[in-house]
């Protein structure tokens, strides 16, 4: 591809030569023309090379963006629209320059419009380029089929030229194109404007660092535009607007097209001043809290749109600050990836403004400032990745728990309970058959039946302390109600809720009301407690509070650890508060979505 | 030791465990009482009920289909109702107490059900 960029450059070298070489040659001339100066001939055909050079390099260093291309093409085209006056006695020179003329407006709206990716953005923009090229084609068109070089008028001087080739499509001698010349003129007026209206508003919709980006050329446009726009508005006043006799038109026009390489040079060299910008993101990051390094970098890039993925190598995948996956945008979507750290271990991608890719130099300049805090913001995102699994798993072991302490319980009280009380009223059975006078063994099965008893309510307690059936098939309000009646210290249930609250969460409630209750009986000396558990919007609220002597140590008792660990898989909050005579406080938060 | 009830009685043994029903039902025919017949669950119970009309009705809590209280409040709504006696292997205590379970005359634990405390409750009901 770049021997293709080093002929097309030495072909234009060559066409501008031999055009200067040309304008210097009387020969080529027609008759009655006074042409310019040999020093502007130079100067002319340097700015036009300069300008086919500048397309080529573009080309060169951004191959993906289609500016160099098209850069290359408007500004050969627009060399090429001169070999008619210069060669006007070869038919090839005239179609060529013919054609090229009036492409020379259509190349340069889009380059301008499709800057910086060479694609361009909107339905609008594609449906208005398109337009143009079918309107300059078809002025083309029009002047193959019936334009007479043999006579026209040049500078409001009436140039007969008997030598002159004819119109290249045909010979059908040369029609008077002066009105359909100011049906193009008017034309043409319409869309430079249109095209310079779609620039403008394209530079005050970007975001700052695209703008950044956009403005240099974006400027050039429109003075190339304003140029444009008064040379074909004084063709159709009907005043001179040759290049070669005209000095005004000569300078505005080479100052108009040399402003293209210019701003693309300023555009360079304003990215780099840029640079500074990434000094204050360094210390910016110095003193952001976490999770900030997404704005940091819009800021220092200018691009409020930039998206931050951070890289996580378990995944394999994108995430953004939250932990959410982020999908990066396909080629073509109108954004941009930018990947920082290495292409097998990448640390994070921005996904920003195309525009953006214009100041290579600055994106990376600004990731790699940005590499030590993004590094901590993605170890950051996977550490809160891994606590929410750890925090799901630990909520899932206690929900496993809690079922298989149903199961059992329900086994329990299926299995050996039943048997039990079957081999309870089968002993009473047998000692009512037995009567009085069997030598005692009368006594002997009452007191096997007392034994069974004691038997059963020990079971029972068991099968209680596993996993409580009242709470399963009750609720909290009555599982509560029951730990009361049961409790030797009396308990108030101030408050309690009536519906049913999820599992985990009642199973939580009532074993910290189990819990408190037996600390209470055993050490607190209390003579009443209070136990209140309240719904209060996402939340469930556990108090009990004793009046006993206070005192508690928390970390005594591995239950109560127990129970921190259980209200904490809930992420909840446990607290216990209690100061020696002023009784023992727990309160509890569970959250109840 | 005659735990004999003072009027002879039919009775409807509900429970969904098979070893206690066949204990209950010799236990409760060994003091000279009727057991006309014997349901697994609470549809059948009701069904049962219907059917055979018995004068009582030992009634546990926990049934695989519904609880005993229900069954119970829908006896209750009979014009001629049998007595019902509710049973459980747990406590009152354990089943949320029993207040405001309507429709059940009383209550035995599994552990404590004897003659001598069903022929108390169906005297004091009758």
């Amino acid at each position: 591809m770049r021997a293709v960029r080093v002929l097309l450059w030495l072909a234009g070298a060559a066409l501008c030569a031999r055009l200067l070489l040309a304008a210097k040659d009387e020969h080529h001339r027609p008759a009655g023309l006074t042409y310019l100066s040999t020093d502007k001939a130079l100067l002319h055909y340097t700015v036009a090379l300069l300008a086919i050079t500048v397309g080529l390099v573009v080309w060169d260093r951004r191959p993906e963006s289609l500016t160099g291309p098209l850069l290359t093409a408007a500004s050969f085209a627009y060399v090429l629209s001169e070999l008619d006056p210069l060669f006007h006695r070869s038919r090839l020179g005239l179609a060529v320059a013919l054609v090229a003329s009036p492409l020379v407006i259509a190349l340069f709206a889009h380059v301008f419009l499709a800057y910086p990716t060479g694609r361009l953005g909107s339905r609008l923009e594609r449906g208005f380029v398109a337009s143009i090229y079918a309107f300059e084609l078809a002025v083309a068109l029009v002047y193959l089929l019936y334009y007479d070089p043999g006579s026209y008028v040049v500078g409001g001087i009436r140039v007969d030229c008997p030598q002159c080739g004819k119109a290249p499509l045909t010979n059908v001698g040369w029609h008077d194109l002066t009105g359909a010349g100011r049906v193009r003129d008017g034309l043409t007026i319409a869309v430079i404007a249109v095209a310079a209206v779609l620039v403008a508003a394209k530079l005050v919709r970007a975001a700052p660092g695209p703008r950044r980006v956009l403005l240099p050329f974006g400027l050039a446009a429109l003075v190339l535009a304003a140029h444009g726009a008064v040379v074909f508005g004084l063709d159709l006043a009907g005043s001179s607007t040759d290049f070669w006799t005209s000095s005004t038109v000569f300078w505005s026009e080479t100052v108009a097209v040399l402003a293209i390489p210019v701003a693309l040079a300023a555009g360079v060299l304003w990215s780099r001043s840029s640079r500074s910008a990434v000094a204050d993101l360094v210390v910016e990051l110095e003193h952001s809290p976490p999770g900030s390094v997404r704005a940091a970098l819009a800021r220092t890039l200018g691009d409020p749109s930039l998206e931050l993925g951070l890289w996580l190598p378990e995944r394999r995948a994108f995430v953004d600050g939250d932990g959410r996956a982020l999908e990066l945008p396909a080629a073509g979507s109108g954004r941009a990836v930018t990947v920082l750290g290495p292409e097998d271990a990448p640390i994070a991608a921005l996904v920003h403004d195309p525009a953006l890719l214009e100041q290579r130099s600055l994106l990376d300049a600004a990731g790699a400032a940005a590499r030590f805090a993004l590094e901590n913001e993605r170890l950051q995102a996977e550490l809160r990745l891994q606590l929410g699994e750890a925090r799901s798993s630990r909520a899932r072991i206690v929900r496993a728990g809690d079922e298989e302490r149903r199961r059992l319980e329900r086994d329990l009280h299926d299995g050996a309970q039943q048997r039990l009380l079957g081999l309870g009223l089968a002993l009473q059975l047998a000692r009512a058959r037995l009567g009085t006078e069997a030598d005692g063994a009368a006594e002997l099965l009452a007191e096997a039946e007392a034994e069974l008893r004691a038997a059963l309510d020990e079971l029972r307690e068991l099968a209680r302390g596993i996993h409580p059936a009242v709470l399963t098939e009750q609720g909290l309000s009555a599982a509560l109600r029951s730990l009361a009646a049961r409790s030797p210290v009396p308990v108030t249930i101030a408050e309690a809720p009536e519906g049913r609250l999820p599992g985990p969460v009642e199973a939580a409630a009532y074993f910290l009301v189990s819990e408190a209750l037996a600390n209470v009986a055993k050490y607190a000396r209390a003579s009443s407690v209070r136990v209140n558990v309240v719904r209060v919007d996402e939340r469930v609220l556990v108090d009990v509070d004793d009046d006993g002597t206070g005192g508690a140590d928390p970390s005594r008792g591995s239950g109560l650890r127990g129970l921190a660990d259980r209200v904490h898989a809930l992420d909840g909050e446990l607290a216990l508060e209690s100061r020696p005579g002023h009784g023992t406080h727990l309160h509890a938060e569970l959250p109840c979505a | 030791m005659c735990d004999d009830l003072a009027v002879p009685a039919t009775v409807l043994v509900v429970d969904d465990h098979a070893s206690f029903r066949r204990f209950a039902r010799k236990l409760l025919e060994a003091a000279g009482l009727t057991v006309v017949g014997e349901a697994d669950d609470g549809a059948s119970a009701l069904a049962a009920a219907e059917e055979l009309r018995p004068d009582v009705v030992l009634l546990d809590v926990l049934l695989p289909d519904t609880t005993g209280f229900e069954v119970a409040r829908e006896l209750a709504t009979w014009p001629v109702r049998p007595l019902v006696v509710l049973t459980s292997s747990r406590s009152a205590a354990d089943l949320g107490g029993l207040a405001g379970r309507d429709g059940a005359d009383g209550f035995i634990p599994k552990s404590e059900l004897t003659v001598a405390a069903l022929a108390a409750l169906v005297g004091e009901a009758a």
